[in-house]
């Protein structure tokens, strides 16, 4: 476990660069996707705010991670080889005939809860979970990341009301906020704003932060364990959609792809200063 | 059990079940039923209206089963099928997740509903998802058994109810772990038949009969994994098999059975009759639809004959 922000910062950094060689050598691969949200992950899984056990992944006292935006997987597979679920080697055979996950998230990899790769799944999953918790007067939290595109599908809303209604307060959703959907961004394709406003009007706790400030990352997360109200809690992180990259960052057209040539070259430069 | 609904056989035994397992989760989709009702007042705690949202219901259903819950899913049929295909496609199929989906209303149940409510393409999507046990019961003994059966299950499983009172089939304690039963032998042909036109098919069996054609009645009600093995040895002495759904017959339990003779090299004459490729807003009730059809009984028999004669002339080399 990491604490401080610099060691976090280039915890995260370290990731990027794994994320990249797994995507340049697939060909594939959602880099920008996972790249706006890595600091939020690598603050959830280095950061001492999710509760899991590598040895023994399916401990009934871990919290539950669910990735709803299943596309940012390298990502996740990324820090969960890191931190040990399983062998860091089987990161380069991403995508390869021989490797044992590909593109969308799949939970036959260790540490991975849910399948996902369709949209809009997570929050209903997750809100089961969280009420199962309760049921069971189980202690764990249920986090779901969220894509802010993700936000276009009904079933998501689906979802905020039905955890609001359970007082489902064991329950955290993070929205990705890097405002692209898959083609262009959100506000000219189909408007989220006021998101935050919506998210409370479901009977939401909503807090927004930059989703790439460990500062503010690990200051929402502080004490989540004990957080006293009845409601679920959603962040919204503002968020870079390919942070890290200049020429990615922003960018719809970098949707879903992996750099080659010189541009490889050039993203590897502008992000090697992560180390380990 | 013949003066009881499938629903309410299903829900009554499903109900002392859950008395027994506390695991055990029933959610619906804003429905109501006197038989639900007891799930509502004495278990409280096991019972969520998630109100009008099927995919939602389907979703929290696959959160719940992950933290260690039972979880049957109710609905009107193609609210619990259709409605939320890719939710079950995702969270029950592909991560085989053991939820129950429990839908009411069978082909053209909801009669006077129209399309929207009827359920005739259920079979055909719900059987080309992997893991997927089906069950399509035909009276209500086989129902209610359908919700012990359903608790031992690993994987995702579905049961068509019919809205309707059928008359009963089965006495108490039968066993339905075979996926089928061979209720009535014939020489001639073979019916295979499943849900409310199992007891349809008895009838028509009787008036074949009555012409001089001898005709077996198979009740399919597994229609996902069918037990190919011992369908093939009930229809062995059969020279056709006739196949009868109130499904469409695209994609229905006709083409399940066919699949199995083709990939059997079981060449015999199979003469599919179900609903043909299109929707009915038609009113009068249920067997004005059935008889617009084609699955009165008459109807039927009629269809029956015109093609086993065809069959005996072509293929036997008989004069009808």
């Amino acid at each position: 476990m990491l604490t401080g922000s610099g060691k976090l910062k280039k915890k995260a950094g370290y990731i990027r660069n794994l994320i990249l060689d797994m995507c340049i050598k697939a060909g594939t691969g959602h880099v920008t996707s996972s790249f706006s949200c890595v600091e939020i992950l690598a603050a959830l899984y280095y950061g001492r705010i999710l509760r899991y056990d590598v040895s023994f992944p399916e401990w009934e006292g871990r919290d539950r991670f669910i990735l709803s935006k299943g596309q940012a997987s390298p990502l996740l597979y990324a820090i969960l080889a890191d931190v040990g679920f399983f062998a860091k080697n089987k990161l380069v055979r991403f995508c390869q005939a021989n490797g044992i996950f590909g593109v969308h998230l799949q939970n036959s990899v260790s540490g991975v809860e849910i399948t996902s790769g369709s949209l809009g799944h997570g929050l209903g999953v997750g809100a089961g979970l969280a009420l199962a918790a309760k049921m069971n007067k189980k202690r764990y939290l249920t986090f779901v990341l969220l894509g802010d595109g993700e936000c276009h599908e009904g079933s998501i809303w689906e979802a905020a009301m039905f955890a609001a209604h359970y007082k489902l307060n064991n329950l955290v959703a993070i929205v990705d906020r890097n405002r692209l959907c898959a083609t262009g961004f959100t506000e000219r394709t189909m408007r989220l704003d006021p998101l935050d406003k919506k998210w409370k009007s479901f009977g939401w706790e909503a807090i927004v932060i930059n989703g790439h400030s460990f500062k503010e990352i690990i200051s929402v997360f502080d004490g989540i364990h004990s957080r006293r109200s009845d409601k679920p809690l959603v962040i919204i992180a503002n968020t870079i959609k390919g942070k890290g990259i200049s020429f990615m960052e922003n960018q719809p057209l970098w949707h879903g792809v992996a750099p080659k040539g010189k541009q490889a070259e050039l993203a590897r430069i502008e992000i090697s200063g992560g180390g380990e | 059990m013949g003066n009881i609904t499938m629903r309410d056989a299903f829900f009554d035994r499903l109900y002392k079940v859950a008395q027994k397992n506390r695991n055990i989760i029933i959610m619906n989709a804003d429905m109501g039923a006197p038989s639900l009702d007891k799930f509502k007042k004495h278990l409280s705690g096991q019972f969520i209206n998630v109100g009008i949202a099927e995919e939602n219901m389907v979703n929290v259903a696959a959160g719940l089963t992950l933290g260690g819950k039972k979880v049957f899913i109710y609905a009107i049929m193609p609210f619990v099928t259709s409605r939320c295909y890719e939710m079950i496609k995702i969270n029950m199929s592909l991560m085989n997740i053991p939820i129950t989906a429990v839908g009411v209303g069978a082909g053209f149940s909801y009669d006077e509903s129209g399309p929207t409510h009827h359920s005739t393409e259920d079979i055909a999507i719900m059987r080309a998802l992997p893991n997927m046990t089906i069950f399509s019961p035909s009276d209500s003994v086989m129902a209610a058994q359908c919700a012990v059966m359903s608790c031992k299950i690993s994987g995702p499983s579905y049961i068509r109810l019919d809205r309707h009172m059928l008359p009963g089939i089965y006495n108490q304690n039968h066993d339905f772990s075979d996926g089928l039963t061979s209720l009535k032998n014939g020489k001639d042909l073979c019916i295979i038949s499943t849900g409310n036109m199992v007891y349809r098919a008895m009838e028509v069996s009787k008036k074949l009969a009555d012409c001089g054609i001898n005709a077996g009645v198979i009740d399919l009600y597994r229609i996902k994994p069918v037990n190919a093995e011992l369908l093939l040895r009930n229809i062995k002495q059969a020279r056709a098999v006739v196949t009868l759904e109130e499904h469409l017959i695209s994609g229905g339990m006709g083409s399940a059975v066919a699949e199995i003779l083709i990939d059997n090299n079981k060449t015999i004459p199979i003469k599919r009759i179900g609903i043909q490729d299109k929707y009915y807003y038609a009113y009068g009730g249920r067997k004005n639809i059935q008889f617009l059809c084609g699955l009165d009984a008459d109807n039927i028999t009629k269809t029956i004959i015109d093609w086993f004669k065809k069959q005996r002339k072509t293929v036997y080399g008989k004069k009808s």
